[in-house]
């Protein structure tokens, strides 16, 4: 057990640099900063945001690694527990994180051939949508592990 | 808004077809491998439980990632243009089979009579292509020339869309 729930709190590191990586990226490219960065805020949107591509891609695909990984010890113990105890609407969004992760993944190429250098005017809009649909998948699977996690983590 | 580098078509494409088939595979139940977490066992396409529960995750990703390939691959040997028209096209008989399929139902329900035809798929499905391709031919031409890359957003969220309206029994209990 102690195996599992190291990989679990690796994947959840990794998920959390993800998504601060990818919030970044998304408030930098809908929100771009005009004038010198001042609070907080704005310096958090003023961050270059093609210098996160690769980061966002390798964290991406590790952090999916590990949880396809660690799914399979998921679906007979934490599952089925949660199963019998009739917490079927946990059971529900996990379904639905294993496919916003596929799709997720599936995105990744069109999103690196969007920010490819030097930058495409024709894929500007492109860019824009892919790294916010990534950003919206990334927290919602963030918010969805975090649940579950709670309802019938490791160890638990 | 438009790409029409090689890469940028080639992911569009691969984007929106895997989106298509691994819908198509999750419903259909159509894996290429099945694993048992259990004993560790891998199956060679679906293969019921055995000893424990059956994971068909990994093997609907692969259905769709070979399919999506394809796809892809071949997307990349047709003008620009063919493809933009077929995703356009496949887009507009999918909202058309939900449109028509749900009105049919909706219908059936309300009828005073048993109108049992309104319940075929097939049905649904001859009308949205039927609508899919008049409007593809009076759609304006600069919506067909070159690839749009908002498909690689629209068709994955649709796909989620349809996944999460078919996950809706475990909300429902």
């Amino acid at each position: 057990m102690t195996f599992w729930t190291t990989l679990l709190i690796i994947h959840g590191l990794l998920a959390v640099a993800l998504l601060g990586a990818i919030t970044h990226q998304a408030l930098a490219v809908w929100m771009p900063v005009r004038s010198k960065a001042g609070n907080f805020v704005t310096r958090f949107r003023a961050v270059p945001s093609t210098s996160y591509v690769t980061a966002i891609i390798v964290l991406y695909l590790a952090t999916f690694v590990m949880g396809a990984w660690i799914y399979t010890q998921y679906r007979f113990t934490s599952r089925l527990a949660l199963e019998q105890l009739r917490f079927f609407k946990t059971v529900g969004v996990f379904e639905m994180k294993e496919h916003v992760a596929t799709i997720g993944l599936i995105v990744l190429p069109a999103y690196w051939a969007f920010w490819r250098q030097p930058l495409s005017e024709d894929c500007a809009e492109g860019r824009k949508s892919v790294t916010l649909l990534l950003a919206v998948f990334v927290w919602a699977n963030f918010l969805i592990g975090h649940v579950v996690n709670n309802a019938r983590g490791f160890g638990s | 808004m438009t790409a029409s580098s090689k890469a940028a078509v080639f992911t569009i494409a691969f984007g929106v077809a895997y989106a298509v088939i691994y819908v198509i595979c999750t419903e259909m139940n159509l894996p290429l491998v099945t694993y048992h977490p259990v004993i560790g066992e891998v199956d060679v396409l679906w293969a019921p439980p055995r000893s424990g529960p059956a994971m068909y995750w990994y093997g609907w990703m692969l259905s769709s990632l070979i399919g999506a390939l394809a796809v892809a691959w071949l997307a990349g040997f047709v003008p620009e243009q063919w493809v933009q028209r077929a995703i356009f096209f496949g887009c507009v008989a999918a909202v058309g089979y939900l449109i028509f399929y749900t009105v049919a139902l909706f219908t059936y329900d309300k009828a005073p009579v048993e109108l049992e035809f309104l319940k075929s798929r097939s049905l649904a499905v001859a009308a949205a292509l039927l609508a899919a391709i008049v409007i593809s031919f009076f759609a304006p031409m600069r919506w067909q020339q070159r690839l749009w890359p908002g498909w690689v957003w629209l068709v994955p969220i649709g796909a989620l869309a349809v996944l999460a309206y078919y996950l809706t029994p475990f909300f429902t209990r």
